[in-house]
Order: C-alpha cells, then sequence, then structure tokens
C-alpha cells in the first residue's frame, strides 16, 4: 500500500489549520471555564440571582436566601423518576402552559411563585421529587424556581434545563389546556 | 481577468468573514443559550452540548478575522471547511431522524426559524464559496504559503 505524500505546504497549512483549533479551545475554555466545568460534574449551569427571586409571600421580587441549588436532569432520566411518583413541574407562564406542556406536569408560573407557594406546599409532599422546566437552555426560570423551592423545604428538586422544546421535539407526550 | 479574479476573491474572502464572525460573536454572547441548541439536535451527551457551545463560537471568531484581514487564509478555510462538513452532517441526521427544529446556526433565539433544508442549503452555498475562495487564493498567490 502506497503511503500518501502530502507538499510541505498542504502540511503547513494543515498544522496551522490544528493550531487555530487549539488556540480557539483555550479562549473558549478560559472564559467560559465555570460553565463548563459545571456540566461535566453533574451541576446546573444557569447562573442563580437570587435578588431577583420572588420571596415566599412577598408581592414584589426581593433577595431570597439560597439555601441549595437544584441539580440538573436529562431526558433519558425522567421516566424511571416519573415511574416512582415524581412530579412534573412547569415554570413557565400560564399562557404558554395552557397552549401546551407536558403531559402531567402541573402550572408553577415563576413570576406567581410568591403568591402560590403556600398553596403548592399544602398540596405536593416535601420529599416528592419535583422536575422543573421551562422554554430549554438560557431559560432561568426553572432553575430559580427550584432555588426558591428548595429554600420552602422541597429536598428533591431537579431542573429538566432541555426543557419543553428537547421534550417536544423527541416526541413525547405533551397536553393542552390549564390546570 | 486578473482583476476579476482579485475581486471576487476579496469579496468572496470578506462575505465568509462577515458571515463567521457575526455567527461566532451571536452565539459567544450566549454560550448556554447556544449551547441549548446543540442539545436540540440530540447528538451529544449532556455536558459536551456545553463543551461545543464553550469552543465553537471562538473557532468561527478566529477563523473569520484572519479572512477579515486577509492572513492565514488558507488554514482559516480549512477549519471553517471541516465545520461546515460537520454542521451539514449533523443537520443531515436531522432530516433522517425527521427532527423539525431550528439549526441555530445564528442566532440561538431566532424569532425566524430557519429549518433543516434551508440550513443545509445555506451551508453547501458556503462550502462552494470556501472551495472557490481557497482556488483563487492560490491562483492568485501560489507561492503564498497561506
Amino acid at each position: 500500500m502506497s503511503k500518501v505524500q502530502l507538499s510541505p505546504t498542504l502540511r503547513r497549512i494543515l498544522l496551522e489549520a490544528l493550531i487555530l483549533c487549539s488556540l480557539a479551545a483555550a479562549v473558549g475554555l478560559s472564559l467560559n471555564f465555570p460553565m463548563v466545568m459545571n456540566a461535566f460534574s453533574g451541576k446546573t449551569v444557569s447562573q442563580p440571582k437570587p435578588q431577583q427571586l420572588p420571596v415566599p409571600g412577598s408581592q414584589s421580587p426581593s433577595t431570597v436566601a439560597v439555601v441549595a441549588y437544584p441539580d440538573p436532569i436529562e431526558l433519558d432520566e425522567i421516566d424511571e423518576l416519573l415511574a416512582s411518583d415524581a412530579l412534573l413541574v412547569d415554570a413557565r407562564n400560564k399562557t404558554d402552559f395552557a397552549k401546551s406542556h407536558l403531559a402531567g406536569a402541573v402550572s408553577l408560573p415563576l413570576g406567581e411563585a410568591a403568591e402560590r407557594l403556600a398553596e403548592f406546599s399544602a398540596a405536593v409532599p416535601k420529599e416528592r421529587v419535583l422536575i422543573l422546566y421551562c422554554n430549554g437552555f438560557g431559560c432561568p426560570d426553572s432553575f430559580d424556581l427550584g432555588v426558591i423551592l428548595l429554600g420552602a423545604g422541597f429536598s428533591e428538586v431537579r431542573v429538566f434545563e432541555g426543557g419543553y422544546p428537547e421534550w417536544r421535539d423527541a416526541g413525547r407526550p405533551l397536553a393542552k389546556g390549564a390546570e | 481577468m486578473m482583476r476579476l479574479k482579485q475581486a471576487v476573491y476579496h469579496v468572496g474572502r470578506l462575505l465568509l468573514a462577515a458571515v463567521f464572525i457575526y455567527a461566532g460573536v451571536i452565539k459567544g454572547t450566549d454560550p448556554v443559550a447556544f449551547a441549548g441548541q446543540v442539545a436540540n439536535y440530540q447528538l451529544l451527551p449532556y455536558a459536551w452540548n456545553y463543551l461545543v457551545a464553550a469552543i465553537l463560537p471562538y473557532l468561527e471568531l478566529l477563523c473569520g478575522i484572519l479572512l477579515l484581514l486577509d492572513k492565514r487564509v488558507r488554514p482559516a478555510l480549512v477549519v471553517l471547511f471541516v465545520l461546515n462538513l460537520v454542521f451539514m452532517l449533523a443537520i443531515s441526521s436531522l432530516i433522517v431522524r425527521g427532527i423539525d427544529i431550528d439549526c441555530g446556526c445564528f442566532r440561538p433565539d431566532a424569532t425566524n426559524k430557519t429549518t433543516p433544508w434551508m440550513a443545509l442549503w445555506r451551508d453547501v452555498g458556503l462550502l462552494l464559496l470556501m472551495v472557490s475562495t481557497w482556488s483563487l487564493r492560490y491562483r492568485l498567490q501560489p507561492a503564498d504559503d497561506n
């Protein structure tokens, strides 16, 4: 079998292309190091903004004490948890929920968390596994709601970061209408 | 004739530079949202979507800047050519699997959805532009190593 011979010029171009890739990787990883580390260590990537979260019992957004951060959950892990009575919680607004939501989900919009937390706490046992979602990656509402629910005493709060878009695109069951 | 070739070369180079600088800046400013777009392809494990979102925008940006400056044009074109082939494979897999999502090629929160077929045709166009820019670069400056 004959060996492929690259011209010196082509070899140099390929070497420089590799250097370009390495440089971009070094810059990208340096600038996004916390995000990548969080993702690979199984933590949620969204950054908490506690000063913007509604305090339970208050009508205006204020500071809430962050006691813990919710852990992420992937699509293929959800079935197992749902089989053991986990509850899907939709953190999007009521309109989006009414249009379409994950089958079996209940609505608890982040914007209404302060008013509805007492009602939700009374209806759902604190040890029940809650799987929160909103409009997918880049949507912080489910993560922020998770911080509030953990602060309210719920012990098993997970965030499905792929959210509604990933569920829909995977062909999973959806439902329509308000609760 | 030479002038025309030079003009076509520079237009192609600047067009590619504009496309990839724009794509890199848009994706790089919101890497979490871009990771979501990568995740929508359902090809990579959870954490790898973030790794791609951390690196890819800077690769596009760096190559775009080199094209803009007319420096290291052929290495930049090699990288972008391979990237574009990977994009086309990923988009083709969407079509085969029947997944209709926004391609995530530019704005992660795009209101106007770019369907997989539209993205595929656009990538074919970019690929042809890269090949012609490479070829013209070689013809205009054959002794230049870059």
